[in-house]
């Protein structure tokens, strides 16, 4: 099944761990979108760089409308504020570490 | 917050201004933004509990800024500012429930709505506010009026880029290309009416000024 990937840029004054943004994440769509939708979108963080603090995350290919808005409202993470901003949204990881690298 | 909307994407915001700010604080403030490498259009935003009080601010106001918006307290203020067409942008509090955009203020609408996604969906009361917003956003389709999108934010927390926004609209119910209007065209389309508007070759709709070229 086709995927797309968006590029996430976090933005926090402390650090967020993969694992803590990616359970931001599925709760923002479960508590959006809920179960089914969070089956239909199946959000799945794929690339997680902490140094930058951008992480690459996977959806179904009709769902990345919804996840982007889903990513929208997340406002933290595990409690600690963050701005998730998505700076891409491609069909391969490929095209988006291009974008990454500009 | 300049630089997380130079990260975001953006090249261009619009500042809302309280009316009282002097000229100076205003040079200052756009000055901050122009650093960042980001465009400013000056944005007003009129409220009112009556006709005449709207009127008349609109006649103060109209000329000083680039985007004049009116919040909608009530129908005889809704009616005034959908009909009148120095009114660039109309909103409504989600919160308000003696107010809300309706199908015949939508037939009279000449200007634009404005919904202020993020700061409205990111509050406590979501799933009321999440109801409210859609069905805004059937009326605005069903009509196909012009729809502005923000994210309304007045902190850096609530920054978000436009094609999020744009998502979240989709997600809202609008179509695609009213979200993707609404945070590209539209805003630009009513910013380039307006400068052209205060321009000093200006007379009227579709009527200026075009001087001799000097050779």
């Amino acid at each position: 099944m086709s995927k797309r990937y968006l590029l996430v840029k976090v933005v926090s004054e402390r650090p967020i761990s993969r694992d803590q943004f990616g359970s931001a994440v599925i709760d923002s769509v479960r508590r959006n979108f809920g179960e089914i939708g969070l089956c239909r979108i199946d959000p799945r963080v794929v690339r997680y760089d902490g140094a930058e603090s951008r992480a690459i995350v996977a959806c179904r290919a009709g769902a990345a409308s919804e996840l982007q808005a889903a990513v929208t409202l997340i406002s933290e993470a595990s409690g600690t504020p963050i701005v998730p901003l998505v700076v891409g949204v491609s069909g391969t990881i490929k095209a988006l570490g291009k974008r990454r690298s500009r | 917050m300049a630089e997380l909307l130079r990260l975001a994407g953006y090249s261009a915001v619009g500042l809302t201004i309280p009316t009282g700010l002097t000229r100076n604080r205003i040079t200052l403030l756009r000055a901050v933004f122009r650093e960042a490498g980001l465009e400013t259009a000056l944005r007003v935003d009129l409220t009112s509990t009556s006709r005449i009080e709207l009127l008349r601010l609109l006649r103060r106001f109209r000329n000083s800024y680039d985007v004049v918006a009116v919040k909608c307290v009530n129908t005889r203020v809704a009616t005034v500012a959908c009909r009148d067409r120095r009114v660039d942008l109309i909103f409504f509090d989600p919160a308000n429930r003696s107010i809300r955009f309706t199908h015949p203020l939508a037939n009279l609408l000449r200007g634009a709505i404005e919904f202020n996604l993020v700061s409205a969906l990111l509050n406590e009361t979501k799933a009321e506010v999440f109801s409210v917003i859609m069905k805004q956003c059937a009326i605005a389709r069903e009509h196909k009026v012009r729809v502005v999108l923000s994210s309304g934010c007045n902190h850096p927390e609530l920054v978000r880029s436009a094609s999020q926004i744009a998502a979240l609209a989709s997600a809202m119910g609008l179509s695609e290309m009213q979200s993707l209007a609404g945070v590209s065209s539209t805003p630009f389309s009513i910013i380039e009416r307006n400068s052209a508007r205060r321009s000093p070759q200006f007379v009227e709709e579709g009527v200026r000024i075009v001087l001799p070229k000097v050779r």
